[in-house]
Formats: C-alpha cells, structure tokens, sequence
C-alpha cells in the first residue's frame, strides 16, 4: 500500500507540469479575456505527448495506464485551469473506443478535433427546465458533444441538440450555450456495465477540482509571503496564516482522497462509485472554499479580473455544477452500501 | 501509488480478525476510576498474552517487530471489530513507548517497555503546567542535581488520568540560565514517588468524572538515571513524542470514526426513516460526513505511506488538525441525530458523553491555532 506516485507516475506528473508552465500558464486566460478558451491549441499537443489516451487500454488504442496516472494529470490540468474541453476529448475518446469506432477513436486521441460537454439544466419534473434542456460547454467549435450520467456515456452530434442559443458564462473563458436535445438517443453509447464512464467522470473531476484548490492555495500563500502591510508580510498575521493553513489541510484531504478513490477504481474495487462521489464530494467543495479564502487573501485586487483570483473561483463552480452539483452528489452518497 | 497489500500482510489481516473476533471484551468499558483502569489494563493484558500486543515495537521488547502497514491493519482491525479504546494505555503505547524506544537507552528500554505491553503499567503525559500551555518551553518546574538524583519541585497539570497511572513522562526545567528551550530534560518518573500530591479536577463531560490532576512536586528524588536522552535535551525527545501523538496515533482514532458515522446513518434512518433524511439537512450533513470520513482515512493511508519514505514531520499536522475538526463535527451531529433525547445524559449511551468531550479535540495535543500556526510555517513557510 502507498498513496505516493512511483517514480514512474512522478516522471509522467513532471512532463505534464513542465509541458503546461510552458504552454498554459494561469496567466493566459488574463491576456485572453472573455472570448472563449484558447486551450483547443493544446490539445494536438497534448495528443501527441500521449496525454489524451493516458488511462485507456493498450488494446482499445490508448497508453494503457491506470486511473491513477489519469488522476494525476487531471489534476495538474486543474492546477491550471485548462479547459474542462478536455474532459470531452478524454472520456470521448474512451467512449469511441469502448464502442467500437475505431476511426473516431484514433482521431480523437489525436487532439485534431474538438468534443463539447452536454450538462442538464433541469430536472425531470417541475415547472423549470425540464430533462430534455442542457448547457453545451466548450461546444461551439465542436461536431461532438458528450453526454454522461448514471446510465453510461455517450457521443452525440452538435446537430442532435436544437434550439442553440449561446449565453454569458459565468466562467467567461469557457463558452457556454443553452441547447434542447433532439435526438432519441446518441449516436455511440457506452452502458455502464460495459465502462463505468460516469464514476470514472466524477473521479477525474475530483482530480481536477483538487488541482483547482491548490491552485488557489498556492496563489494565496505566494502573495502572503510577499504582500506587506503594518511593515511586515501579511502571512505573518495569524488571521491569513491560518487561512492558508486551512487551506492546506482541505487540500491535504481532497488529495488523499482523489489518490485513493483512483486507486480504488483502478483495481475494479467494488467501492469505485462510492469513492469517486466522495472525492468529488470533498474536492469541488475544497475547491470552492479555497477559491473564496485566496480572493480573501488578496484584499481588493483579489477582486479584479486583473488577478487570476476569480477563475478558480468560477472554475470551482462549474466543476460543482457539472455530472451533479454538491446536493445531488450528497443525496447519492447516501444510498451507498457502507464501504470496506 | 498502490492499494497491494502482500500475502503475508493478508494472512496477518485474517488472523487479527479472527483473533479480535473471538477476544474482544464486550462489556462496556467503565467512564472512570480504578474500574475503567481494570478493564483497560485487562483488555491490554488479553492483547499482549495472545501476542498481538505492540505491533511495530522492537521483538526484543516484548513487541511483533512488524512494520507500519501491519500496524495500519491492526488498527483497522481493531476498528472494525469494535475493540474497545484503552485510554489509559495510550501515553505508553503512543508516546512513552516510542520515545523510549527512539531515544531510550537500553537499561530503560528493558525496564519500562513489556510492562507498557503486558497491561502492567500505565503512563501518564506531564508537560503542561499552569503557565505552560501552547508554550510549552516556557515550562518552569525545576529538578536540582543532588548527588545522582534529581530533586523535583513544581507543578504539572491537565494530566489525564494521573490519578490512574504508574509512570509519568516528565518534563522538567535542569538548566535555569539556558535559553528558553535548552535547559529541559524528559525523565521517567514513578508515581509513587514521595513529594508527590495530585489535585482531581473534574471535566466538563459528568459531574463525577475525574479525567485529569493537577501534580504538585515538593522535593520529589528521581534518579539521575531516568532521564532519557541526556540531560538538557528534553525538548527535542519531548518533540519526537509529540511526533508520535500528531501521526500514526491517530490512525485507530480515523477508522474508528467512519465506522461511527456508518452506525449514525443506520441510527438517523431506523429513527427518522431513510426519505425523510435524504432529504432532510441532517442527511446532508451525514452525506458530507460520509465523504469527509473516507477523506479522513485515506490522509491514514497518506500518513503511513509518507512514513515509509521517511517523509512527514510536520506534514502530519495536516491529518491531526483536519481530523480534530471532523471529529468534532461528527460527535456534533450524533447529538443532534438523538433530537430532544439528548438533553438526557444516560449511562447506556455513549453519544452525550463523547459529543461533551470532543471539545478536548482541538485543545488536547496542542489546540487547532498552534497546529495551525504549525501548519502557515513549517509546512507553507510562511513568515512567524
Ligand atoms: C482533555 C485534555 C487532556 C489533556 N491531557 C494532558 C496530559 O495528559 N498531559 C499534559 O501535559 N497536558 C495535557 N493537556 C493539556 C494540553 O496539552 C493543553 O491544554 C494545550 O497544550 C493548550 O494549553 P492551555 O490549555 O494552557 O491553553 P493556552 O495555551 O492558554 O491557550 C488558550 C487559547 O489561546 C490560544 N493560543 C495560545 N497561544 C497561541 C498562539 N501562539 N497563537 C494562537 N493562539 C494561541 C490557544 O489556541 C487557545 O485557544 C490536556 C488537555 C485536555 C483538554
């Protein structure tokens, strides 16, 4: 038993912190404004370094690591706010090859093409917007929008959703649209017993909400070290010392438990479900407070666009809302068997 | 990064369980006085006799010798077998024990570690004193050398269960004019010796429960060769103790925790009923409680796999400071699963008691701001 990656998973986690320093500092999205994401130019890259197959089997074309090695990418992808597109591309490149379709595999894997994300926006019955009425994220560029919930996972074209209609995003470098579906069904689909597409979702997106906390943590201490009031740093005082501890301590929890349920998920355990709701649980919660203590810990200017500040925070939200948001996911966890 | 465990850690896993199956005491365990140490030094003894006492100590001392993760199974284990927690026995297992076993030499070694083991013996932990909480070092109580003794005269306090112990570890004040964290030594002192008197103070949980004393030492002799780890270097076998209390102590502590939240869950719904709390705010709390739990006993599994790498130190604050919030939360929320019942203090039921103790969660062990100060500066480095 060890929860700390081998040297192996160490030199993967080195190559894809390196690889986005370079390529996708958290300051682009400053210079890049409200427009969309510029992060579609990382994904060729990213597929040529291997990145997109990273946890798919060597016999459905991908690198044939484990959920662990995938874990520990995603959350450097959220360490630096890359595009949650990327959680198309991955997962609907596994939906492809779980499926059969071969020539979208490769290509996807490939990074040549763009996968939106359908998010629902409503619920089954009431008033509101009802089952048929999702959010389409990082879709406007995209021929393939995913789809996952409890059931499976699944691709469907941009043309299966009617009704487009693009809107303000609160998290403006994502481009978000509200989109009604049409379609009977997708045109590939993945049944969760064939590939638990939608625990492994969640756990990734654990991964990348852990990523998202220590993104902030680290914005929050490195400005409490620098940052001077009263003639002294402001980490001095106990009140943003004990900020960014706390900080720490979330984080410290999130990641332990997104290793675990990773590790979990990776040997076919039969508390994969359990543990990737929990980790989303904690995480995308981790994120959320995490993100509001660092625009804390930065005064006023944590409260511009100028500082990255507010893009966790935003992120931390949308990772929340997407595949069920924190009160659905409690409401779920409940109905588990007690783990072992 | 791996969950594998070995085959020989699997035998060890079946046989603990079986063991721990079979043996362990179902009587409730008494919440005071020579009573609860009875049981406490018995439950100990029935451990070390079967063999299944001390499982990472040294064999030559009376333990198994096997390393953290054979340790990591017990305490699962033992969890999970609803083993009763032997308060008494945890200075000496977690703190007393393995300083002495860290920094010992061999005469105390082979004195005081098997009666630790056996249930012979309880220790108790003497470092606070009346003017010396969070800090520690500015602790005042003197030990004079007279010929090959030391001569003690001061006062401990917030000693849990001194009025129960044998042995305490003690810190005291050898050299006045040394700076600050310099001149203290730690020494294995009986609690027999003459020149002792113990002050009961009763704690917040029940009016006749004695948990800790306050320790007054009027010319108490203890001889030079009790003192553990050289004269003057008290602080920093006092810091490997406390080392010990803030990681691998706590892992029995974590799982025992998510088994109590599971036991609340099937409480919550066999009262209220499984809807109504799925909707209801205390199915949210004990959801998120569910998720925090799980969290909790990875940062164990984080804990022992940092050890093995030899990292850690101050890295264990996270888990100790983390858990003594979600600690506290969880008893919070039995309390609150009873409804109006738990204005009711009866013996039978466990959960009053211990949601009135878990305020000493974030106080015992150095309270949840010193972790926290800890935390901003050893582990982020940020300025003091
Ligand atoms: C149930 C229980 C059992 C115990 N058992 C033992 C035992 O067996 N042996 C033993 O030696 N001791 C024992 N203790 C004592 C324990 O170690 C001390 O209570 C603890 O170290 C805090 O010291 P204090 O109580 O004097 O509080 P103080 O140090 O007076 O603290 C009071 C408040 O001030 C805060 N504070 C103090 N300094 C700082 C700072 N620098 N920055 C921010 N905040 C600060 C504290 O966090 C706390 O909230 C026990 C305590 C409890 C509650």
């Amino acid at each position: 038993m060890d929860l700390l990656p081998s040297d192996d998973q160490t030199q993967i986690v080195d190559t894809i912190k390196s690889f986005l320093a370079g390529e996708a500092p958290v300051d682009r999205l400053r210079e890049h404004g409200a427009i969309g994401n510029p992060d579609a130019a990382l994904w060729p890259k990213l597929g040529e370094l291997g990145f997109l197959g990273l946890g798919l089997a060597e016999e459905l074309g991908g690198i044939g690591l484990s959920a662990s090695e995938e874990m520990l990418v995603f959350r450097e992808f959220g360490y630096h706010l890359v595009s949650i597109g990327i959680f198309g591309i991955v997962l609907g490149a596994r939906v492809a090859a779980v499926a059969g379709d071969d020539a979208l595999r490769d290509e996807l894997l490939t990074g040549a093409r763009r996968v939106g994300i359908a998010n629902p926006r409503g619920a089954a019955a009431g008033p509101g917007p009802d089952a048929q009425d999702y959010h389409l994220f990082e879709a406007a560029d995209a021929s393939l929008v995913l789809l996952v919930d409890e059931q499976g996972a699944g691709l469907l074209a941009r043309e299966d959703f009617v009704d487009i209609e693009s809107v303000h995003s609160t998290d403006s470098v994502l481009t978000l649209e509200r989109a009604r579906l049409a379609a009977d069904k997708p045109r590939l689909w993945v049944a969760r017993s064939a590939d638990n597409i939608h625990s492994r979702a969640l756990m990734l997106l654990g991964a990348y909400a852990v990523g998202l906390g220590e993104g902030a943590r680290d914005m929050a201490v490195d400005y409490a070290k620098i940052r001077e009031q009263f003639g002294k740093p402001i980490g001095a005082f106990q009140a943003i010392k004990h900020i960014c501890a706390d900080m720490a301590m979330r984080s410290e929890a999130a990641l332990c438990q997104a290793s675990f349920a990773s590790l979990v998920m990776a040997d076919g355990l039969p508390d994969t479900d359990f543990h990737a709701v929990a980790s989303k649980i904690v995480a995308t919660e981790v994120a959320m407070k995490n993100a509001a203590a660092n625009i804390q810990v930065h005064g006023a200017f944590g409260f511009t666009s100028e500082a990255n500040a507010h893009h966790y925070l935003k992120r931390a939200h949308v990772a929340d809302l997407l595949w069920g948001s924190l009160r659905e996911q409690r409401e779920r966890i409940l109905t588990f068997p007690t783990p072992a | 990064m791996n969950l594998d465990f070995t085959a020989e850690d699997k035998i060890f896993r079946e046989e603990a369980r079986d063991w721990l199956q079979a043996n362990v005491f179902k009587e409730r365990r008494p919440h005071g006085g020579e009573a609860m140490r009875a049981y406490d030094l018995a439950w100990q003894k029935c451990q070390y006799d079967a063999g299944w006492a001390g499982v990472s100590w040294p064999k030559e001392y009376g333990g198994m010798g096997l390393d953290l993760t054979r340790q990591l199974i017990w305490y699962e284990e033992y969890a999970r077998a609803h083993a009763p927690d032997n308060h008494l026995c945890f200075v000496g297992l977690n703190h007393g024990g393995p300083t002495l076993i860290a920094r010992g030499d061999e005469a105390q070694k082979r004195t005081h570690l098997r009666p630790i083991l056996a249930g012979e013996k309880i220790w108790c932990q003497g470092f606070s004193e009346p003017n010396a909480g969070s800090d520690l070092g500015a602790l005042r109580t003197r030990a004079v050398i007279d010929g090959d003794e030391l001569v003690i005269t001061g006062s401990k306090i917030w000693t849990s269960h001194g009025h129960l112990s044998d042995m305490q570890e003690l810190l005291v004040r050898t050299d006045p004019d040394a700076p600050k964290h310099k001149g203290i030594s730690w020494v294995i002192f009986d609690m027999k010796t003459p020149g002792l008197e113990l002050r009961p103070i009763e704690i917040m949980t029940a009016p006749n429960h004695t948990h800790f004393v306050q320790c007054f030492y009027d010319e108490a002799r203890v001889p030079l060769a009790n003192v553990v780890g050289g004269l003057n270097n008290g602080w920093s076998v006092a810091m490997s103790t406390l080392g010990f209390e803030r990681g691998t102590a706590q892992i029995k502590d974590q799982i025992r925790y998510a088994f109590l939240v599971e036991q609340m869950i099937e409480r919550a719904r066999a009262r209220y009923g499984s809807e109504y709390i799925t909707h209801d705010e205390l199915g949210s709390r004990l959801a998120q409680l569910r998720a925090d739990m799980a969290a909790a006993r990875a940062m164990t599994y984080m804990v022992v796999s940092r050890a093995q790498h030899d990292i850690g130190g101050s890295l264990a604050s996270l888990m100790r400071a983390m858990v003594g919030d979600v600690q506290q939360r969880v008893r919070r929320l039995a309390f609150d699963i009873i409804g109006a019942d738990a204005l009711e203090n009866p013996e039978d039921d466990d959960w009053v008691y211990f949601y009135l103790r878990s305020y000493a969660q974030t106080i015992a062990a150095g309270t949840s701001q010193i972790q926290r100060n800890i935390i901003g500066e050893r582990v982020l480095g940020l300025p003091r």
